[in-house]
């Protein structure tokens, strides 16, 4: 019950975040036609619908289901939006090397996925997850020591915070029923209130938004 | 993108005379071609973010009411972009 609430907290943290970022990046995408801006407002749109999906899978094993067991495929799908979003992140800093460029590796690459279980499909896409994440927080704080701006730091460490609880909640699998699903909830938390901070720095007043929005 | 916010910026704060500057003076500062940057000033003519004055048989360009607001937009979304260590 413990686990329930606070992963529902986080959910819902993570899809208020995401949307709201997103909705902000879109605002700014209709104002200036950036490139950059729509990649962003795909990231943080996936990474909240992301979060919503594993809430609502959450929801419906507490109050439909009535089992304390998972339902693996919404999770799954969840996991696999939310990383869809991390990897339009990743995009946006020109990420060049992540795929193999062989065909035949790529083709290769695809297989696992069609014959093993939800769960280590999960698990797979968790590593992803935590290898765009990494890579999203390094260049962030690369992008740091060039401008020197403050909220550069505040999104690493988000991006970071999320990684570790990637990590941290992968290990959950190998030792369940262990105090680390909580830090795992509690890091991705943190991880969430530090990508939302530049939203707050930005002064919102002095813009005037296209009427459209 | 960064070219245009540098040549509205440029047509905002650093204007040589009140008729505008030229094309030549904005060549300078924003440090491209003239071949690109009369293609880049014909567009942001075209889309009211300029306005295109005739001085002496030369043009000259001004930022507009639109061209300011696109500016504080630009400018502020830049920031937010930065925040990710992106640029827009």
């Amino acid at each position: 019950m413990t686990e329930f609430f606070f992963e529902s907290i986080l959910n819902l943290v993570g899809f208020a975040v995401g949307i709201v970022i997103g909705i902000f990046a879109a605002i700014g995408f209709r104002n200036t036609g950036s490139p950059t801006l729509f990649r962003l407002t795909l990231a943080f749109i996936c990474i909240g619908i992301g979060f919503l999906i594993m809430w609502a899978g959450l929801a419906l094993d507490m109050y439909v289901y009535h089992s304390s067991e998972q339902i693996g495929w919404i999770q799954t799908l969840g996991i696999a939006v939310q990383t869809l979003g991390y990897f339009f992140i990743a995009f946006s800093h020109t990420i060049k090397s992540f795929f193999p460029r062989s065909n035949y590796l790529r083709s290769v690459g695809m297989v696992p996925l069609f014959l093993i279980s939800f769960m280590s499909i999960e698990n797979i896409i968790r590593s992803i997850s935590f290898i765009l994440l990494i890579y999203g927080a390094i260049e962030t704080t690369m992008s740091y020591f060039e401008s020197r701006r403050k909220t550069a730091l505040f999104v690493a460490g988000g991006l970071g915070c999320l990684a570790l609880g990637e990590f941290i909640g992968w290990y959950y699998f190998v030792f369940p029923h262990s105090i680390l699903n909580i830090a795992s909830i509690s890091i991705k938390i943190a991880g969430l209130v530090l990508l939302f901070i530049p939203i707050t720095r930005v002064p919102l007043t002095k813009i005037k938004f296209d009427e459209k929005f | 993108m960064k070219i245009i916010g540098d040549i509205l910026t440029t047509t905002r704060d650093e204007l040589p005379d009140s008729q505008g500057a030229s094309i030549t003076y904005l060549i300078r500062k924003a440090n491209i071609p003239h071949g690109r940057i009369s293609k880049i000033l014909g567009t942001l003519v075209s889309q009211g973010l300029l306005e295109q004055t005739n001085s002496d048989g030369a043009f000259k360009y001004k930022i507009s009411t639109t061209g300011r607001e696109f500016l504080q937009a630009y400018n502020t979304f830049n920031k937010f972009a930065d925040s990710f260590g992106l640029t827009i």
